[in-house]
């Protein structure tokens, strides 16, 4: 007779496990470029610097392409030369501008991908979300709805990335537009390749910053970070409860932490501040009746000290007053060891 | 119609054998080059907290400025860009001058930092840190230099705190974050910044530096590289080169609740200069700055247009403004030699007339 504790205990160990298996897969994955993930650490030395100057060989390439095939070669049709040149598929420069955006759009699809995957081998079902969202019920129905959520912001995040896509490559096209146009310009001669380059460089992007300053190009880009954002948010949640059930701290309690150790620090400095303000004001209070007191002193008569020690010193009782008077600016001639202390 | 290409088969073959030649022989100088330091401008440091550092630069000869110079940077990218090498270096100018040049280093924020928020930056730190300088000196104001979102905060600041600031200069400082050739604020304009800050906490420094780079995509990922061939083998071009590269990526990441409200209140909402703008509680009004403003800017400046910060003019309301447009960008505003000749010049004898 089957046991419904230890089944439930069994599967919630198993459901454990799988999980932990998926978030180790995580990160045998290999790095993924995208745009709004930090990027990844460095490699070290030399090998940085190979991959730096390695995206040097693309305008090598084109280079010899050009000199070989395009424009050191006389042609009748310089428009199709051009086009040859910075339009074929095999050019380097056929993706200008979406090179990086390429890369990390697909990087980020690659990402969430390989997480979706590894979430379906992690125990979480299937991803019936992606066909559109169905009832969900159940032990698991929030993982259910969650895993619905996350498939629907996926897709929305690729065709926001689509959509950024194609505003890039119309970004290209007329980049080569403008290109022809300028050397369509009366007298104008190119007669290097690197001058044809900068040339380029010059008319793609002014081609760009037109795009990239017209209202669709703001709207695209907000959706994309907006999507790509909804996508990590959820994938954060989902990376939350697993580290919840295996009992690792996340980041939103160190975060939450974080939150009030700063509230904390702020109302320390207030108090502190307010603390020093009604000190001030204290010692402001004492030193106003400290000198109330003095001069309450220096008008009273000297009558009983005097007569206390009247017999035993009497004239330094008598020289005392006058020095007292002294100090007191009365008179510009009493004023002689103020003049020498100037000196 | 004649074919405007008019590329000499050989001298292209000699263009392309040059650029294999240069780069092979790049290879090996650039396998050799250290990691180029900064000028390293004598310095003492006079106040820290936290991750903050206050720098007081040590001149050759004594200031023959009574006021000293607080310098703010921006939270983006490091402050060595005003030190950058010696020939190069904005702070070494300013105290060949006769400044008294302080320089307010925030550091590398990470994730205990998360929840600092610009009232913590501009009524907290900054206002230590003028403190601190005003005690040492004894004196009820000092000299405040702004640059970029560094001069933002010295704007609200001087709004909020006006009796501590003697005179105000800004530099490449946004104050109309919505200029139709803002490409940086049309960006961010659709951008949910609430659900991007909850999901990223700090915003990294590399996810800030590509955004930066696809301002101008192909010549700084692109063109720039190419032109470095040319200088593989001038060690000394080299070397400036690649600190500039340094200065560039090595970059602090931002604190989270700090660019929540900067993309919410400056970017997108634009309320410095709609007057609606609010810092810990204390409403910021530009009309409360009326000490003299010497507002600097760059006519070629990418990330912060110049009439970004043009509109200063219109906002302040001191009856001492006085406004200079620099040939150049926003980087070569600090290092060109071009700058080294006109900024700290400049500045110093604009000060001159208000020590």
């Amino acid at each position: 007779m089957a046991d419904p504790a230890n089944d439930f205990i069994r599967d919630y160990q198993a459901l454990a496990q799988q999980s932990w298996d998926a978030w180790t897969r995580q990160f045998q994955q290999p790095p993924a470029a995208n745009p709004f993930a930090p990027p990844p650490a460095p490699a070290a030395g030399n090998d940085m610097l190979e991959r730096t100057l390695a995206g040097l060989k693309g305008y090598f390439d084109w280079m010899q392409a050009a000199a070989s095939g395009g424009a050191a070669q006389p042609a009748t049709d310089w428009r199709q030369q051009l086009q040859q040149m910075f339009g074929g598929a095999s050019q380097p420069f056929a993706q200008a501008f979406g090179g990086i955006d390429t890369a990390g759009a697909e990087g980020f699809s690659r990402q969430w991908q390989s997480w979706l995957q590894a979430v379906q081998r992690g125990g979480f079902g299937e991803l019936s979300g992606l066909q559109g969202p169905t009832p969900a019920f159940g032990l698991n129905r929030e993982q259910q709805m969650q895993q619905q959520a996350l498939a629907t912001a996926l897709l929305e995040s690729m065709r926001a990335s689509a959509r950024y896509q194609e505003l890039i490559q119309r970004a290209n096209a007329e980049g080569m537009q403008r290109l022809q146009a300028r050397l369509a310009e009366p007298g104008r001669q190119v007669d290097s390749l690197k001058g044809l380059y900068d040339l380029w460089v010059d008319a793609s992007e002014e081609a760009y910053a037109g795009i990239a300053l017209s209202d669709e190009f703001r709207d695209a880009y907000g959706e994309m970070v907006n999507t790509q954002m909804r996508v990590r948010q959820l994938q954060q949640q989902q990376t939350e409860q697993m580290c919840q059930q295996l009992g690792v701290p996340t980041r939103s309690e160190v975060s939450s932490l974080g939150e009030r150790l700063q509230a904390l620090r702020r109302e320390f400095r207030a108090n502190l501040a307010d603390g020093s303000a009604d000190h001030a004001g204290e010692i402001m209070a004492l030193r106003r009746e400290l000198a109330a007191l003095k001069r309450r002193l220096a008008d009273r008569p000297a009558v009983p000290a005097v007569k206390k020690r009247a017999a035993a010193k009497p004239a330094v009782a008598v020289k005392k007053a006058p020095a007292k008077a002294a100090r007191k600016p009365t008179s510009p001639s009493k004023s002689g060891s103020g003049q020498r202390k100037r000196k | 119609m004649q074919t405007p290409l008019r590329v000499d088969p050989t001298q292209a073959l000699a263009d392309i054998a040059t650029f294999q030649r240069k780069l092979a022989a790049g290879m090996a100088n650039l396998r050799n080059m250290r990691e180029p330091e900064y000028a390293n401008t004598p310095r003492e440091l006079v106040y820290s907290e936290d991750k903050l550092k206050v720098w007081h630069f040590t001149g050759h000869g004594k200031a023959t400025s009574k006021t000293p110079l607080l310098i703010v940077y921006a939270l983006v990218n490091t402050v060595w860009m005003t030190d950058l090498q010696a020939d190069r270096s904005m702070v070494r100018n300013l105290l060949e001058q006769g400044e008294d040049v302080y320089l307010i280093d925030w550091g590398y924020p990470d994730g205990a930092d998360r929840w600092l928020t610009l009232d913590d930056y501009i009524n907290g730190y900054l206002d230590r840190c003028v403190d601190v300088v005003r005690k040492r000196h004894g004196l009820d104001a000092i000299n405040l230099l702004g640059i970029c979102q560094g001069g933002a905060f010295s704007l609200c600041y001087t709004a909020l705190h006006p009796d501590k600031v003697k005179n105000l200069i800004t530099m490449v400082t946004p104050v109309d974050f919505h200029t139709p050739d803002n490409m940086l604020s049309h960006w961010c304009r659709r951008m949910d910044v609430d659900l991007f800050v909850d999901t990223m906490g700090n915003i990294p420094a590399g996810l800030m530096n590509y955004v930066y780079l696809t301002l101008k995509p192909l010549r700084l990922n692109q063109q720039k590289y190419i032109g470095m061939v040319d200088i593989l083998d001038n060690p000394t071009e080299l070397e400036n080169f690649l600190r500039m590269e340094r200065w560039i990526f090595d970059s602090p990441d931002q604190a989270g609740e700090a660019f929540r409200q900067f993309i919410k209140d400056f970017y997108q909402g634009n309320k410095l200069v709609k007057g609606t703008l609010d810092i810990g509680g204390q409403s910021v009004d530009l009309g409360m700055i009326t000490q003299p403003v010497l507002n600097i800017f760059a006519e070629q400046d990418h990330l912060v247009p110049p009439d970004a910060s043009r509109a200063l003019g219109k906002h302040v309301g001191t009856t001492d403004y006085t406004q200079l447009a620099f040939k150049g960008g926003h980087i070569g505003i600090y290092v060109s030699g071009r700058a080294q000749r006109e900024v700290p010049p400049a500045i110093h004898q604009w000060l001159r007339q208000r020590d």
